[in-house]
């Protein structure tokens, strides 16, 4: 806990010391951490493989812009309508999808997510509602400085881990994690599997949305293609599973391996890179399935045997 | 069912699995503070009854009452909250849940308690199946007759008032089975309903006070163990299995 508040605490004085550099790239690395530990939300503690997390990236994405610029709301408020927005999107899309089990419902979020950016290119044409520019996109006002995202992600990021360390130990948290080991036996026992599994798909949707919104906002141009996009789904699951699936510091730890290795490898060799990720990743299912968590548990252990043989 | 009142009850359930009868036409009652043996040669549909009146599976037709009620489209989990728990025959657990978790889960969902009631009980049901000193090892790591156990104590922890133990004593040596048949007796002292599937004839006569027969999906006997292990009917059954 003092380990967790003195982290903070420093990250929230980072910029008075940092350049702009090096804050744009810890703003990215809480981006990827926020998303990667939301997917962990569902994915690590539930079971459930979400491979349509983006629907909720792109609604919170466009639902930001257009109440800004639409209905000239401050940034901060139409952010907290986005992640309402798509808190409502993920109970009806949630009722029916989460009814769908292992590989199947994997299979049901991809195919959603496609849709959603199929209907998102669509969208202005159909209903003749200019809200996501087609395949255009459309541009948002110029943001004001870099510190905002900085914190407005920082913030995200926290409550995402906050709410991971909370499902380890609430009652919440203990009936989430028995359905994710064995759904049939956690019903068997009582657990409304149906009513916790869309409960946590949501709150992760909102976490999401949160992050796609600030993006979008700080990027100040957005497309659907983009937004939607599949590539954004992928980072996260491999992220999450990197730093270690269904523990809370996990997705922070593969988020800030991952962007640290693409920052020093990726500008100039992109090839490289591209091939380096993939290593990792195989390297990482082969020898060290609970990822870097793993890792480091492990070397805690034996540096607390050491120092109990040394005393 | 005048006079005593039944706290399950089965009227006519069957069940099939495509071309399959599991079960056909089944009626039973389960009185109050009772030990109901179900026995039958395997493939009988014990299981199959078990899972309908658990809400684990749906009946094809008939119904399940419990204290009068129709659990008819009852959902599985609201089974449980009910009152009606069930063993699983190969024991099923949360691997990587420790011990007591795996029974904190039962105590917080199946009987509704916070926090720290369902630990604390959690906790006695595993002293009471004489687990209590593997709390804290995960699930994973007990050995088959641990993970018996330890469905035991999570079906207790639910609160369940309906017990079913689905060859709960299976493969036990002789002194444990004595052990385990005083557990089951104990349980029943706790003022709970117990249905129980067994192999061991020897189990099932010292501990059931009314036994029923099932072959191929149907009752074919039912009275108090020494009268149904005398029916012919039953015999006949039982031969058929050791024959074919
Ligand atoms: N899910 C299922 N799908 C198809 N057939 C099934 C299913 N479950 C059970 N059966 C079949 O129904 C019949 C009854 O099975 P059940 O498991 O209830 O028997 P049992 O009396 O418990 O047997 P045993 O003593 O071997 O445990 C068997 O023929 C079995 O193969
Ligand atoms: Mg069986």
């Amino acid at each position: 806990m003092r380990i967790a508040l003195v982290t903070l605490a420093a990250l929230v004085l980072l910029p008075l010391g940092a350049g702009a550099y090096a804050i744009r790239l810890a703003t990215l690395i809480f981006m990827w951490a926020a998303l990667a530990g939301s997917w962990n939300l569902l994915a690590g503690y539930g079971g459930a493989v979400d491979l349509g997390p983006v629907v909720y990236y792109g609604i919170g994405t466009f639902a930001t812009a257009n109440l800004m610029m639409k209905a000239h709301l401050p940034f901060l408020v139409s952010l907290g309508l986005a992640g309402l927005i798509a808190m409502a999107i993920a109970f009806l899309l949630g009722t029916p999808t989460l009814r769908l089990r292992g590989a199947y419902f994997a299979i049901g979020t991809l195919a959603l997510a496609e849709s959603a950016k199929q209907l998102a290119l669509a969208w202005d044409r159909l209903t003749g509602i200019p809200l996501t520019g087609g395949s255009a996109g459309i541009s948002l006002p110029l943001s004001a400085g870099y510190l905002p995202f900085y914190y407005v992600m920082l913030t995200v990021m926290v409550l995402v881990t906050a709410t991971a360390f909370w499902l380890e130990r609430s009652k919440f948290g203990y009936g989430l994690r028995a359905v994710g080991e064995n759904d049939l036996l956690a019903e068997a026992s009582g657990v409304d599997l149906h009513r916790l599994k869309r409960r946590v798909y949501m709150m992760s949707a909102l976490f999401i949305a949160w992050t796609g919104g600030t993006a979008g906002y700080w990027l100040s141009y957005i497309n659907a293609t983009e937004a939607f996009g599949a590539a954004t789904t992928f980072q996260m699951v491999v992220m999450a599973l990197l730093g270690g699936l269904g523990t809370p510091l996990g997705p922070l730890a593969g988020a800030g391996f991952l962007c640290l290795v693409s920052e020093l490898l990726g500008t100039r060799f992109v090839y490289h890179y591209l091939i380096a990720i993939g290593s990792i990743i195989v390297a990482v299912s082969l020898f060290m399935p609970s990822g870097l968590m793993g890792i480091a548990r492990m070397a805690i252990h034996r540096g607390g045997k050491r120092a109990e043989t040394a005393s | 069912m005048t006079g005593i009142v039944a706290v399950l009850e089965c009227r006519a359930v069957s069940k099939s699995f495509g071309a399959l009868l599991a079960l056909n036409g089944v009626d039973l009652a389960l009185r109050e503070g009772e030990i109901l043996g179900i026995i039958g040669p395997n493939g009988a549909g014990k299981s199959t009854l078990f899972n309908v009146i658990a809400g684990l599976e749906r009946p094809t037709s008939g119904t399940v009452y419990y204290r009068g009620c129709s659990m008819s489209g009852l959902p599985t989990h609201a089974v449980c909250r009910m009152g009606i728990a069930k063993t699983f025959q190969i024991p099923r657990f949360f691997p990587r849940l420790t011990v007591l978790e795996n029974v904190l889960v039962a105590g917080l969902y199946g009987k509704g308690a916070g926090l720290r009631e369902a630990q604390r009980e959690a906790e006695e049901w595993l002293n009471f199946v004489g687990l209590v000193d593997k709390a804290g090892s995960p699930a994973a790591k007990l050995s088959i007759s641990e993970r018996r156990r330890l469905d035991l104590a999570r079906v207790l922890a639910t609160g369940a008032q309906v017990i079913l133990l689905d060859e709960n004593m299976a493969g036990l040596s002789h002194n444990e089975m004595e052990a385990a048949v005083s557990l089951v007796r104990s349980v029943r002292d706790r003022g709970k309903s117990l249905m129980v599937i067994e192999h061991v004839m020897r189990a099932i006569v010292g501990v059931a006070d009314r036994v029923v027969v099932l072959n191929y999906g149907e009752k074919i006997a039912e009275g108090s163990p020494g009268e149904v292990m005398r029916d012919p009917a039953v015999i006949n059954a039982y031969l058929g299995e050791a024959y074919a």
